[in-house]
């Protein structure tokens, strides 16, 4: 089946969506527009098939965050640019369980990928960082992510890092 | 009168780049096909009108215009096409604050000062597939 990716438009059918997470689930059909549109915080980029346009089979949110360079301990702080660490964030990623295995996660993720690519050197950025779940780790450090330190055992994610010049070297012969 | 090795300059400096491709059998159907239709006889002519109108496409989109079709009864459908919406400026993403520990602070400028990993082979895979 030939994907499309592209941004979430107001008549794209969510409602029969399911990747088997609630949380995803409700994000697309209850918050993913008016995030994009109306207040801002965040782009979802949608997965279609080329027979249906608008019938969504997966999805991925991103937004650009940064890290005021104020804010890391002071020991780090000696030796740093003097501006905030932009980065990317990738939100949520998910594929409806019906389509599962067949390669569309990857697909989207790659999708993410290209976009922090081209977002970075339009307006830079450093990273891109995830909140995975837990037991979806290793598919996001099998394409590079590493873990960060700190995150509490007991949260349902933990938080990943990819760096940008990582990525880029891919695009390298 | 210029010496042979200008002369071999000279005439690499006008030399044409060739442009080849493997085409399916379903592409090739396709670029006959539309040959016909537009009266291009030439695998050249056809190529400089495609790339003119790929670059066309590119330069609306880049200034964030919208490209659609419109049928005879006032319908538009609109041309999405993955590779031309990475140039749209659509592609600029919104600011969010995200919460962080010291801990992860720490890591985080750990990582963003040492080298970059070097890409995972699923990564490289993913990425020239």
């Amino acid at each position: 089946m030939g994907l499309i990716t592209r941004r979430l438009q107001e008549d794209d059918v969510v409602e029969n969506f399911d990747c088997k997470d609630d949380p995803l689930n409700n994000y697309l059909k209850k918050h993913a527009w008016t995030n994009q549109q109306k207040i801002l915080v965040g782009v979802t980029y949608v997965a279609v098939g080329e027979s249906a346009p608008t019938m969504v089979l997966g999805y991925f949110t991103l937004a650009t965050s940064a890290v005021p360079r104020d804010s890391f301990p002071k020991k780090h702080v000696r030796g740093l640019p003097a501006y905030d660490l932009p980065l990317i964030l990738l939100a949520r990623l998910a594929v409806d369980y019906r389509f599962g295995g067949k390669g569309f996660g990857p697909q989207l993720l790659r999708e993410a990928f290209r976009i922090s690519i081209a977002v970075s050197e339009q307006v830079g950025c450093r990273c891109i960082i995830t909140d995975a779940y837990r037991d979806k780790m290793s598919w996001y450090a099998k394409y590079g992510f590493l873990p960060l330190e700190g995150g509490a055992e007991n949260q349902p994610t933990q938080r990943m890092f990819l760096d940008i010049r990582t990525l880029k070297a891919t695009l390298k012969n | 009168m210029p010496s042979t090795g200008t002369k071999r300059a000279q005439r690499n400096h006008t030399r044409k780049p060739k442009f080849q491709a493997d085409l399916a059998p379903i592409e090739d159907r396709i670029v006959r096909s539309l040959k016909e239709e537009l009266q291009v006889s030439s695998n050249s002519d056809f190529m400089s009108d495609a790339v003119a109108l790929f670059q066309w496409a590119v330069g609306e989109r880049k200034r964030g215009h919208k490209i659609f079709s419109e049928s005879t009864t006032g319908e538009r459908e609109v041309l999405v096409l993955p590779r031309l919406e990475r140039v749209a400026p659509g592609a600029l993403l919104p600011y969010v604050n995200v919460a962080w520990n010291e801990k992860e602070l720490e890591s985080l400028i750990d990582s963003t000062r040492a080298e970059p990993a070097r890409p995972t082979e699923a990564l490289v895979r993913l990425m020239r597939g």
